[in-house]
């Protein structure tokens, strides 16, 4: 990945962009090793990323209307073979084999398809260069055939050599015995002139393909250009991408709607639905709290995917979008896996909160922490949110963090929180059937033995929790900051029926808190 | 049945029914069996007979070589007419001498290379060194038949028959057997006999075949399938494991008391079956594996799965049309061909020739 993108290896799985990235389908080589090469365009590259993202925009059309050209274009270039090793060879002036010279007809045949298809090109923003000659020295007679050999139209040798090699092999067909062993044995020394004079043409071709290099280069480039563009396209109708917006620097990053792909495809198939995120991240910091199960987590990978896809030349999965160039990207996250590789976690968080912060003093980062300092002493956690919180508010770096912790505003700080779950709604659910689940495990148990009683408790938790996460409103909304917001970790035990004895303790503890 | 020696190449096709046939496997009893000899045999009759289909050959793994890799000693090199189809690795083709135009290039790498579907545009000497996967043969012959949807398909297996040659793949076979296997008449035509009856085991009954190839598209990677109870009702189960060696005793344990039919993926070899063997509940039903060139197993091996009445049989039977008799051992030792073709006679069901040796 990316060193302008800080983000550990477990988390980037987390987050998804390789299998979201694995679903723009490259058909060449050459496509995928653009896709794979992951270019972040920043305010440098602002013009570039505005031509990538105007081309997928213009070629969007005709995605949407299935224009058979599209399919063509892209059977043409999965078609296309990985040339850099034979051109490299084209330019060290080695001798080619027949395989390189086919593959190079191949392309050159497909650089001419692909070349008439002017719509689509011009859609691309792509153009190739009439390599026609370069093809006609591939087949000489200009049969149109795709196939290759040495041809004895390249030279009047090669053409007496063959036609008394084909008179030999006929007599061959017809001797036996010795006389046929004579036979062979000059068909032997034809052979060997034979060989030598298509060597000295594959040679001869070789110099002059050679000529027609920097086309082949070019159009080998637009070929993969053309491939990565497409791919994008078809990405952006599946999943809905926009066009995003490139604003400047001091304004601030609007997302309407967005959605994680891969988050709405697993909540499609239980029968549940992606609410989109909608978020406004004004240089500075922006709060986002809200009650446990609220889907902060979610919402941090749904808004740090679709500003890095932007980046990355994509069109990401929103309504609109608008958002100005970062020079950085972090995303933080302390989770059980850093400490699987022997880390602290706070250990390894500050050192993130450092390089993040010693990076944001010369660049202009968007940098995203989910719950930082989960495992340590609040009150020491809660300073140390609130003092991030404070310093970035005042950067020209844009945070965004999810926290329990309550933040008290500053300068620079917006608060944003989840909605939650509405109180009527909440009143509405049935009380948890402990006794129900009971029965039902210790049945279970008699019958079956002990597991298949935790497996029957699990599915009516899941079940509830299920049930929760339907009444959950995932939506984001600002708030003042000054109010704290209850997080309903004791309310969702309850909903979760955790014993009367233990939330009474509960509720009385938070009371005296 | 009739043992001949080398008639007119066009008896040849004749006897084989070849001209009707769209595929064809050649299967090597061993090494140096006359598997050249006996495509070259076929490749020359099919010239002069002036057949219209082209050949398209190929082989799994590498022949038609001019020396043996492993012995050193010179072999026969496969001589085809112009016309035919070729699918051969890069590195193979450059040791071919027919006037050869590229027309595909297949994507499947092999150790020499990535093999190249061509066409000889001349007569003349071709290496064969096709895909090492059985898988990737059925891929070479649908882009061969992209170019000549008529032709005659011929799978020239490299290393004695363990190239499973037939797959399902192949409508005909021939098997070639040489005085390598056994220099002893009688011994050579029992070895063959059972080696004969071993790829010719017969199918499964329709309905059971059905059931069986439908949990096999259900299951596509497992590697062992069990079809318990009894028809119409029988039930699938199922187990995967990495190899079939080594895990006999799992297999054995999956068995179900009404298990009647086992079928199993991959090569059944004596060591496979000797673990299964060694548990007493593998007995009573009928070992089931995709064809006759999978059975990898010796005479003592199929006398106790006999006992234990566990009967054998495949999903795709092959035909094999005839037998080839090569009295030419690798070391050059040319041995009397009469006395074992009239042992083969005696002993077999389907024709036996002595080709002789193909003067290319």
């Amino acid at each position: 990945m990316h060193t302008s993108v800080i983000i550990s290896p477990e988390l980037l799985d987390d987050l998804g962009l390789h299998k979201v990235l694995e679903a723009c389908r490259c058909r060449s080589p050459q496509g995928n090793t653009l896709k794979n090469a992951l270019q972040l365009f920043t305010n440098e590259s602002r013009e570039a990323l505005r031509e990538e993202l105007g081309a997928i925009d213009r070629l969007l059309p005709l995605v949407r209307a299935s224009d058979p050209e599209i399919n063509e274009a892209q059977t043409y270039l999965s078609r296309l073979r990985e040339l850099r090793g034979t051109l490299a060879r084209l330019e060290k002036a080695s001798l080619l084999n027949d395989t390189e010279f086919f593959e190079l007809k191949s392309a050159l045949s497909i650089f001419d398809r692909l070349g008439k298809m002017k719509n689509l090109l011009e859609a691309a923003g792509v153009d190739f260069e009439d390599t026609k000659p370069a093809a006609a020295l591939l087949d000489p007679a200009g049969t149109g055939n795709p196939a290759f050999h040495i041809y004895s139209d390249y030279s009047a040798e090669l053409s007496e050599i063959r036609a008394m090699k084909n008179e030999l092999e006929r007599e061959i067909r017809q001797a036996t015995g010795p006389q046929r062993k004579t036979l062979l044995t000059q068909r032997a020394l034809i052979i060997s002139r034979e060989d030598q004079e298509e060597e000295r043409i594959r040679r001869q071709l070789g110099d002059k393909l050679a000529e027609w290099l920097p086309q082949l280069r070019s159009n080998v480039d637009t070929c993969a250009l053309l491939d990565f563009r497409l791919a994008k396209a078809i990405l952006a109708f599946k999943w809905n991408g926009c066009l995003p917006d490139l604003v400047m620097p001091q304004q601030p990053a609007i997302l309407h709607n967005a959605i994680h792909p891969l988050i709405a495809e697993i909540l499609d198939k239980q029968g549940l639905s992606f609410t989109p995120i909608s978020i406004e991240l004004q240089q500075g910091a922006t709060v986002l709290s809200g009650a446990n199960m609220g889907g902060k987590s979610v919402a941090l990978k749904t808004v740090f995917l679709a500003l890095l896809m932007t980046q990355l030349g994509y069109f990401p999965f929103c309504k609109s979008l608008q958002t100005p160039l970062f020079d950085f990207f972090a995303f933080e996250s302390s989770r059980e896996g850093d400490l699987h590789r022997g880390l602290s976690s706070f250990g390894l968080e500050a050192v993130q909160i450092r390089n993040h912060y010693r990076k944001s003093q010369t660049q202009r980062g968007l940098i995203l922490m989910d719950e930082p300092c989960r495992g340590t002493n609040p009150s020491e956690a809660r300073a140390i949110v609130q003092a991030l919180c404070n310093t970035y508010g005042i950067s020209d770096s844009t945070f965004l963090i999810a926290t329990h912790y309550h933040v008290k505003p500053a300068p620079g700080i917006r608060f944003y929180q989840v909605r939650g779950i509405n109180p009527d709604a909440l009143s509405k659910l049935p009380e948890y059937l402990s006794s129900d689940s009971k029965t039902a495990g210790l049945e279970e148990g008699l019958a079956d033995g002990l597991s298949k009683t935790s497996v029957n408790i699990n599915h009516e938790d899941l079940a509830r929790v299920k049930r929760i996460q339907k009444l959950m409103d995932y939506q984001l909304e600002e708030i003042d900051g000054v109010h704290q917001t209850p997080s309903g970790a004791i309310k969702i035990a309850e909903l979760l029926g955790v014993d009367e004895a233990l939330l009474r303790e509960m509720r009385a503890a938070r009371q005296e808190e | 049945m009739d043992a001949f020696a080398a008639g007119s190449s066009i008896d040849l096709l004749q006897l084989t029914g070849l001209e009707d046939l769209k595929s064809l496997a050649i299967i090597g009893l061993s090494k140096n069996a006359g598997k050249t000899t006996c495509l070259n045999h076929i490749a020359a009759a099919w010239q002069e007979s002036g057949q219209t289909r082209p050949l398209a050959l190929t082989s799994i793994g590498r022949d038609g070589e001019s020396e043996d890799v492993l012995s050193g000693y010179e072999k026969p090199r496969i001589y085809v007419p112009k016309g035919t189809l070729i699918a051969s690795a890069e590195e193979a083709l450059q040791n071919s001498d027919a006037l050869l135009e590229i027309l595909e290039l297949s994507g499947i790498r092999t150790a020499l290379g990535e093999v190249i579907v061509c066409r000889a545009l001349s007569d003349g000497y071709v290496e064969l060194a096709g895909p090492s996967v059985t898988d990737e043969i059925s891929n070479v012959e649908s882009l061969m038949r992209q170019h000549e949807p008529q032709c005659l398909f011929i799978n020239d297996g490299a290393l004695s028959r363990r190239s499973q040659a037939g797959s399902g793949m192949s409508e005909a076979a021939i098997l070639c057997v040489s005085g390598e296997t056994s220099t002893d008449p009688e011994i050579l035509a029992e070895v063959t006999n059972f080696a004969l009856n071993l790829l010719q085991t017969p199918t499964l009954p329709e309905a059971t075949a059905n059931i069986l190839a439908q949990a096999i598209n259900t299951h596509p990677k497992k590697r062992t399938i069990m079809l318990n109870g009894k028809l119409p009702n029988l039930s699938v189960s199922t187990l995967d494991t990495p190899l079939l060696v080594g895990y006999g005793k799992d297999i054995a344990n999956a068995l179900l008391p009404n298990t009647r039919f086992l079928y199993m993926r991959g090569a059944m070899t004596d060591q496979v079956l000797q673990e299964l063997l060694s548990e007493a509940n593998f007995a009573n039903l009928t070992l089931v594996v995709e064809d006759g060139t999978r059975l990898f197993i010796e005479p003592g091996i199929v006398k106790k799965l006999r006992d234990r009445k566990v009967d054998l049989a495949v999903r795709n039977q092959l035909d094999v049309r005839l037998v080839c008799l090569n009295p030419t051992r690798a070391d050059g030792q040319c041995l009397d061909a009469q006395p074992y073709l009239a042992e083969m006679q005696k002993k077999l069901q389907i024709p036996v020739v002595d080709l002789g040796p193909k003067n290319v």
